[in-house]
């Protein structure tokens, strides 16, 4: 495959706590590609990795040894600042508890990683919109994050990591706080936003039933890639997206 | 700038805590601009040029005994001196005990010429100052004093003194306009009135004032004349003039030192407040913090933001705390202005709000820099998992 159809390859990642002199190895040995548009389900039993593997794609987190490219850069060769702004340009994040800014209502929540941006006013707003309506919350765009249920908290989160269009969307546990209908909303969400918009997505789950949604399925052991595994019988995708294709 | 509301917003994020702490700076600069204000104003008193020139020649043991006139005789000896008045503390009230102003006895002809720059003396007609000499029940006024109590030229001001057990009836002859408020809360008249009408002051005076040639004489004169009368009946003390304004306010100890150290102390207690504000107000935001750099926010970015969060709340503290500091100060400037003539003079200048705002600013950037630069460096997974 060539370099610019992979949004993530990773080469003998390893990635190593240390406890005085004692070094404690989290993850080792770590080689994997990720496609342009993929779907990949990071599982694993707690404790494996999963949550430290996905930081280090995300580049928000430095590996002790090998290699990262993710969107086409070396994630090791950029500083902390350059690191900073190739995230506020790829990398869309989706949080376990939404994380979303409290003092912020909805629509300044999402504008939040535009304001990174070299970007207008007017283009701002007509983003911000964009993505709101994407997640179908276009009338709640004044309510503060107290305001919202959690299922409307985590489709405002998933506005805000797609607003500025980014190539790879991370999500760590992004139902574990919501019930199974919002969860299943969330989930199928996500998979519009790969199949329409094309957007590669890594989400870390412990749910069998969310990892489903995914293409391939990827299990880590104990800091180890165990095996990938391509998911075949996907539920069915309802329309609940303006998508781009008709019916 | 696209970030105001984010930063507004997290600054008032816990109303009550913002809103005390705010306070809490006000009344800390409030105290500081008064107090320095204060020290200010008396400062300006010591160095004024024209009592730089002179020094009163009083009575050893108090202040308040009187001395003989014929003390007089002696000062006209010195050829140093170049001219000297006698006056005497008269502490009379205008019809109610509650209008007090500073008033004097004086020797007309030569206190306006050892007060002329206080009295403005160029300034005033040559007609009124002969009134004033001529007239025995003449006085002359400021003009602040005078439009308080609406007096006019002519007018005939009753002033009784407890301290004489006397009423005396004035005529206004010279309305003059000095170059400070405080110098116009104060009225003058002829001292043989007072020595007429009081038989223990026949012959006597409350103290002189004597205007130098030369400053640097100053203090060999004063010398030479305490010497002369230290074998007679009433020795004298002879001081500067400032430093027999200051004899009161000296009385409160040493006021400067005071000043600076409550200051100092205040400025500390500012810091831990502010200080403890923002480390709270940062820490409760650690995951926020971490998310936005997650989503891109540089290090530096998000240390821009909690600085400014910072600064703001110093300056809306400051900015509170001069504004009252300035009411107070204008209230203390009429009201306390009326007892000591001084106080007319008390305003905030510009350069104790510089101060106050430098403070201020010096103070917020420190106290938030600490926790804020710990903030942005933190590592942002160590942030996202701190829940
Ligand atoms: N800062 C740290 N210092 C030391 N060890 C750490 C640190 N962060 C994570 N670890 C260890 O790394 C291992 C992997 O942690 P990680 O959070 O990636 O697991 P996980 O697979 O996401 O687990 P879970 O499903 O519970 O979220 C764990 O054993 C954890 O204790
Ligand atoms: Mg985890």
């Amino acid at each position: 495959m060539a370099t610019g159809d992979i949004s993530v390859r990773l080469r003998n990642l390893a990635k190593s706590y240390w406890r005085g002199t004692l070094e404690i190895p989290v993850l080792t040995g770590i080689d994997l590609d990720i496609p342009r548009g993929g779907y990949y389900a990071l599982m694993g039993p707690s404790g494996s990795g999963k949550t430290t593997l996905l930081n280090l794609i995300a580049g928000i987190d430095r590996p002790s040894g090998g290699e990262l490219e993710v969107c086409g850069h070396a994630l090791n060769r950029l500083d902390d600042d350059e690191l900073a702004i190739w995230r506020s340009r790829k990398v869309g994040f989706i949080f376990q508890n939404y994380n979303l800014v409290p003092v912020l209502n909805a629509y300044e929540n999402v504008e939040l990683p535009l304001l990174l941006a070299d970007l207008g006013r007017a283009e701002r707003r007509r983003r911000v919109l964009r993505a709101l309506e994407l997640v179908n919350l276009t009338d709640r765009m004044h309510n503060y994050p107290r305001q919202l249920s959690g299922g409307q908290e985590q489709r405002v989160a998933i506005a805000r990591a797609i607003v500025h269009d980014p190539e790879l969307i991370v999500a760590d546990e992004p139902t574990g706080a919501l019930d199974a209908r919002n969860a299943e909303e969330a989930l199928i969400l996500l998979e519009h936003l790969n199949q329409e918009l094309g957007k590669t997505i890594v989400l870390v789950t412990h749910d069998p039933k969310a990892a489903q949604h995914a293409r391939f399925q990827i299990h880590l052991e104990k800091g180890v890639l165990d095996r990938t595994v391509e998911v075949h019988d996907r539920p069915e995708l309802p329309r609940i997206l303006p998508g781009p294709e008709g019916a | 700038m696209k970030f105001l509301t984010l930063i507004l917003r997290s600054l008032f994020r816990s109303k009550r805590r913002t809103i005390l702490t705010v306070l809490s700076l006000a009344v800390s600069v409030f105290l500081i601009a008064l107090l320095q204000s204060l020290l200010g104003t008396m400062d300006s008193l010591t160095t004024s040029t024209a009592s730089g020139m002179r020094f009163v020649v009083q009575d050893k043991a108090s202040f308040t005994n009187v001395i003989p006139q014929s003390y007089a005789n002696y000062l006209r000896q010195q050829p140093e001196i170049e001219q000297f008045t006698a006056f005497q503390w008269f502490g009379g009230e205008y019809k109610d005990p509650k209008n007090f102003f500073a008033n004097f006895a004086v020797d007309p002809e030569t206190y306006l010429q050892v007060y002329r720059e206080e009295a403005n003396l160029p300034s005033i007609p040559p007609s009124q100052v002969r009134d004033f000499i001529r007239d025995g029940n003449a006085c002359c006024v400021g003009k602040t004093l005078a439009d308080k109590y609406g007096w006019k030229l002519g007018d005939v001001v009753p002033l009784r003194s407890s301290i004489f057990n006397i009423t005396l009836r004035l005529n206004i002859r010279i309305i003059f306009k000095g170059q400070r408020n405080s110098d116009e809360m104060f009225l003058a008249f002829n001292i043989k009135q007072l020595q007429e009408a009081v038989p223990w002051m026949k012959g006597r005076v409350g103290a002189f004032t004597v205007r130098a040639k030369n400053p640097s004489d100053i203090p060999r004169l004063c010398d030479r004349i305490d010497r002369h009368f230290a074998n007679s009946a009433q020795e004298t003390l002879s001081i500067t003039e400032n430093a027999f304004n200051l004899n009161m306010i000296k009385m409160l100890g040493d006021f400067s030192t005071m000043v600076h150290s409550i200051s100092g102390a205040v400025l500390v207690a500012i810091l831990i407040v502010t200080a403890n504000t923002m480390a709270m107000a940062i820490r409760e935001r650690t995951t926020q913090i971490s998310t936005m750099r997650a989503i891109g926010f540089s290090s530096g970015q998000i240390l821009s933001l909690l600085m400014a969060e910072g600064l703001l709340l110093s300056l809306m503290g400051s900015g509170l705390g001069i504004a009252l500091a300035m009411c107070a100060a204008s209230l203390a400037a009429n009201v306390a202005g009326q007892l000591l003539p001084w106080m007319a003079d008390f305003i905030i200048t510009g350069e104790t709000l510089l101060l106050c705002v430098l403070l201020t600013l010096g103070l917020g950037l420190l106290s938030t820099f600490i926790p804020a630069y710990r903030a942005s460096r933190r590592p942002i997974t160590e942030g996202l998992r701190a829940l």
